[in-house]
């Protein structure tokens, strides 16, 4: 045999029945048993508290979006681009969520259990609303409507009370970006999570109107100087190559922002996320602007 | 030089001058801008947004030009070949692997900057296929293939690992997409440095260059040390490309276009080519530069110029490649060692076929499961088989079709580095593939198969139309597709470059997966593996005079271009096939027939046919490797595939030259 343990048949059918009996303690009392394919739908079901049983890349999904955390028993599927197959049949899913970006697998999948498969992030209009109907969608298709509007409420009423507590700063707009290289950045545009829960938190978007900086387009750095009176927020860290070329960078340091030292960070969040990401960024964004702004690079 | 070309580079300098002004104007009246030197302390933003934006741009664009046009010129000197640049030579690739493993696993390394890193991996790269080359007599067709599998491999392993760490690394894409947009000078005091460096040394190169280009025999009859000059000129081109792949990116063709446009404006001696290639260079890429800050003016697109340069590239090449004439001497491109011969091969092909058999019904059974390695019972079997069996049976059916097609092309030129990938079809299929997850929001799988088929028959019929040349030896074929495919792997970069998810789907297909197959189209694959067999064994006649040579061909009343139009075609059709359904993988193509080869299966029929048992037994075990090694993370299929054929690669192309 090539692999170390000996392989019997009995311990292929316990391994499948292990599978099967602490995913049985993972899903809901009663509740159906979910299989994610795409993360925005993995953070959507744990948002209505229906943990799935499996998911795919929970390695790095853990990483990101660190809150709520992932039980370690829930089953990893592989990568998102190829999810293993024959585990998900083993884990004997009821539903299998689903989002565009994955439609190729929809015939395979679909021959394992019904799938669920719902848009989240389309080019010009806005995640935030499609996050929240996506929440009464998959409660409907899984028979618990009510867990969407409970997560609703309570979503809505922390982002009102954050969007009260950010209330101070929407004097100036928000200019959301991750830094690429030294001399690239990526925007965030009002088409992109992060873009539509400032919107929702009142403060508006210093790239907005501007659709062509919509939808994670890479753009060069100077374009920052033609929004002179925004706060900078960089998302997610700075590339150890990028630091070194930002620091002594003449354009980069003469930028109003960083000048003026309104530049603030915020840890890495999933920008293709759902309910979770968009809150825990809210909280972020919240933190990074009561503190001082010193972001050093 | 005549005075017609003459103006003309007057001209395309000027040119080049304006668009850079226009857009340089557009920011900022003339009368504004900031006086010399530069103090940022005193400047408005837009006078910095100038003096350390644009203005360094501009500059950068002649300085990186020229860098890469010199890179290109002596490349071509040393080697004597005509498409020798550092993309064709695989030296970008080898930076960009480089690149890519510091960045993921040891990003310490890039706080000083990229320069280490690049320069090293582009160093590497080109030892490496010059030490390939040199066993071959730096034959230049086969300089490029080698090149370009070397290119390849470093693409298949780069594209894995940033797969496996499933984060899109923004700085990677920019990186491959080549832009120049600036923020200081110190790039272009940098570059400006290099290039410096360099043309003293292609200076003091220009003589024994000159000498070294009577004749390897001739030249060291005149006491040249030809080893030494060799090695320092490529030593020289070499840390040429990678300062810029280090300070800009990835910008492809420029080394190729500047010293090609020196040759037929009438640039005759090595040193006119020496002084008359950079400024080429320079003129390009300020040419291509101000065409994007111009789209970029007008539509605020960011496209990067390195993946502009890319779409010329390609064409150039296409254009380049009847005018290769006379630069070989006869017999050097085919360098294949005589291969054993079995009396009685048909003991071999039952073992293989046996074998092949076996590794099914074994590979069928087995399989890991959270916890370790069991074999299915019954049930299990049951529930797994509708989905293990399409894909062993495309793996399968996919390495087979692969290997004859390689089987074919190595026959029909006699070149034995000819392989499927570098017939184009793969490139062509990629690009199809990427139109359509780009220009629909939600696309489903018979969408992306006809886009990938019709991608896949637009590269076949410009290969084919090469075919159909008259004058055109069949190696040079090749080389059309390696035209193809340099074309879409730039049309690739700059979709990447405007990145988000849907650049994820792209290089998730790009590293290959048997996984998605369903039942219908492995079978379809199985049946067109076999349609190709059979027809590859009713041209069994011409394989057999096809790689004695076109007098011979000719001589023997062969219908030659018949004969080669045919074979391309369906050797294109069963890449293209394969292609679809699992991705474009690389090596099996390449590797099947040179076992089947060494195993003395030396007649057509049987070396086809081996080389197809062979491919599928190794596609089986590339596949079982795939869905076993990172359980339940299925490493990419090509990945495997490559990991297996690039050692082997590199061990019989050094073992077979002399």
């Amino acid at each position: 045999m090539v692999g170390g343990g000996a392989p019997t048949r009995r311990s292929f059918i316990a391994a499948g029945l292990a599978l099967a009996a602490v995913s049985s303690v993972q899903a809901a009392p009663g509740g159906p048993r979910l299989a994610a394919i795409d993360w925005a739908m993995l953070e959507t079901a744990i948002a209505l508290g229906h943990m799935p049983v499996a998911a795919c890349e929970l390695i790095r999904f853990r990483v990101d979006s660190p809150e709520p955390p992932v039980p370690e028993e829930v089953v990893d599927l592989g990568l998102r681009g190829a999810p293993n197959f024959e585990l998900l049949q083993l884990v004997r899913p009821d539903l299998i969520l689903n989002s565009p970006y994955y439609t190729r697998y929809e015939a395979r999948l679909s021959q394992l259990a019904p799938v669920l498969n719902l848009p989240f992030y389309t080019r010009g209009e806005p995640p935030l609303p499609k996050v929240m109907a996506a929440l009464h969608d998959l409660a409907g298709a899984i028979d618990d409507p009510l867990a969407a509007t409970h997560a609703e409420a309570a979503a809505e009423e922390e982002l009102s009370r954050i969007a009260a507590a950010v209330a101070p700063f929407s004097d100036l707009p928000l200019c959301l970006i991750n830094i690429g290289d030294a001399r690239h950045l990526r925007a965030f545009g009002f088409d992109s999570l992060f873009g539509s829960v400032a919107a929702r938190l009142g403060l508006a978007n210093a790239w907005e109107g501007q659709t062509r900086f919509s939808f994670l387009a890479p753009v060069p750095i100077e374009q920052l100087a033609t929004m002179p009176e925004a706060r900078v927020v960089i998302v997610g860290d700075v590339p150890v190559q990028a630091r070194r070329g930002l620091a002594r960078a003449k354009l980069w340091q003469a930028l109003p922002a960083v000048a003026e030292g309104r530049v603030y960070q915020v840890p890495e969040v999933n920008a293709f996320g759902g309910l979770p990401s968009a809150l825990r960024f809210a909280r972020l964004l919240e933190a990074a602007l009561a503190r001082p702004p010193e972001v050093q690079l | 030089m005549s005075r017609a070309a003459q103006i003309g580079l007057a001209g395309a300098g000027l040119l080049a001058l304006a668009l850079w002004a226009w857009a340089a104007m557009g920011m900022l009246p003339v009368a504004a801008w900031p006086r010399l030197p530069f103090r940022a302390g005193e400047m408005s933003l837009d006078q910095i947004l100038l003096a350390f934006g644009m203005m360094p741009r501009g500059v950068i664009a002649l300085v990186a030009g020229a860098a890469l046009g010199l890179s290109g010129a002596l490349l071509q000197t040393v080697l004597r070949n005509p498409v020798a640049d550092p993309t064709t030579l695989g030296i970008s690739s080898g930076a960009q692997l480089a690149l890519v493993l510091a960045t993921i696993f040891a990003p310490g390394l890039l706080v000083e900057g990229r320069w280490p890193v690049a320069v090293a991996g582009a160093a590497l790269a080109a030892a490496l296929v010059l030490a390939v080359g040199a066993r071959r007599g730096f034959a230049p067709v086969t300089m490029v293939i080698v090149g370009m599998l070397v290119g390849l491999t470093a693409s298949a392993v780069a594209t894995a690992v940033t797969l496996s760490q499933g984060q899109y690394l923004l700085s990677l894409v920019i990186w491959n997409g080549g832009s120049l947009v600036q923020q200081d000078w110190s790039g272009v005091l940098s570059l400006a440095a290099v290039l410096a460096l360099g043309s003293l040394a292609a200076a003091l190169l220009a003589r024994p260059l000159r000498v070294l280009s009577l004749g390897v025999e001739g030249a060291s009859g005149l006491g040249l040390n030809v080893a030494a000059v060799r090695s320092a000129g490529i030593a020289v081109a070499v840390g040429l490309a990678a300062a810029v792949s280090a300070e800009l990116g990835l910008i492809g063709f420029v080394g190729l276009a500047g010293p090609a446009l020196a040759r037929s404006l009438g640039a005759r001696t090595i040193p006119q080519r020496l002084v008359l290639s950079p400024v080429i260079g320079a003129l390009i890429l300020s040419l291509c530069d101000g065409a994007v800050l111009a789209v970029a003016g007008a539509s605020g697109e960011m496209f990067p110029t390195g993946a502009l340069t890319g779409l010329i590239g390609g064409p150039l090449l296409i254009w380049l490649l009847p005018r290769l004439r006379g630069s070989t001497p006869p017999g050097r491109e085919a360098a294949e060692g005589a291969a054993p011969r079995l009396a009685r091969p048909m003991p071999l092909l039952l073992g293989l076929l046996a074998a092949l058999i076996a590794a099914a019904l074994v590979l069928v059974w087995i399989g890991r499961v959270p916890g370790g390695w069991a074999i299915l019972d019954a049930q299990s079997f049951s529930d797994f088989l509708p989905m293990r069996l399409p894909r062993l049976i495309a793996a399968a059916s996919a390495g087979a079709a692969l290997a004859t097609a390689g089987a074919l092309l190595q026959r029909l030129t006699g070149n034995p580095l000819a392989s499927p990938e570098v017939l184009g079809v793969s490139g062509g299929a990629a690009l199809g593939f990427a139109a359509v997850v780009y220009l629909s929001t939600a696309a489903t799988g018979p969408m992306l198969y006809a886009g990938t088929m019709t991608g896949g028959v637009v590269a076949l019929a410009l290969v084919a139309a090469y075919v159909m040349r008259r004058d055109m030896p069949a190696e040079r074929i090749l080389l059309a597709g390696i035209a193809v495919s340099a074309l879409a792997s730039a049309v690739l970069s700059a979709m990447m470059a405007s990145g988000d998810a849907r650049s994820w789907t792209v290089l998730a297909w790009l590293s290959g997966s048997s996984s998605a197959v369903l039942m219908p189209g492995a079978l379809a694959l199985a049946a067109l593996a076999l349609l190709l067999w059979g027809a590859a064994l009713t041209t069994a006649r011409w394989l057999t005079i096809l790689p004695l040579g076109a007098g011979v061909a000719g001589g023997l009343s062969l219908p030659l271009r018949r004969a080669r139009l045919l074979l391309i075609l369906l050797a294109g059709l069963a890449t293209g096939a394969a292609t679809v359904l699992v991705g474009p993988l690389s090596f099996v193509g390449l590797m099947a027939p040179h076992m089947a080869r060494r195993a003395g299966l030396a007649r057509p029929m049987h070396h086809v046919t081996g080389a197809a048992l062979i491919g599928a037994l190794l596609m089986l075990l590339a596949d079982f490797g795939a869905r076993m090694a990172g359980f339940p993370y299925e490493l990419p299929l090509g990945l495997f595939a490559s990991l297996i054929g690039a050692p082997w690669l590199l061990w019989l192309m050094m073992r077979t030259g002399k």
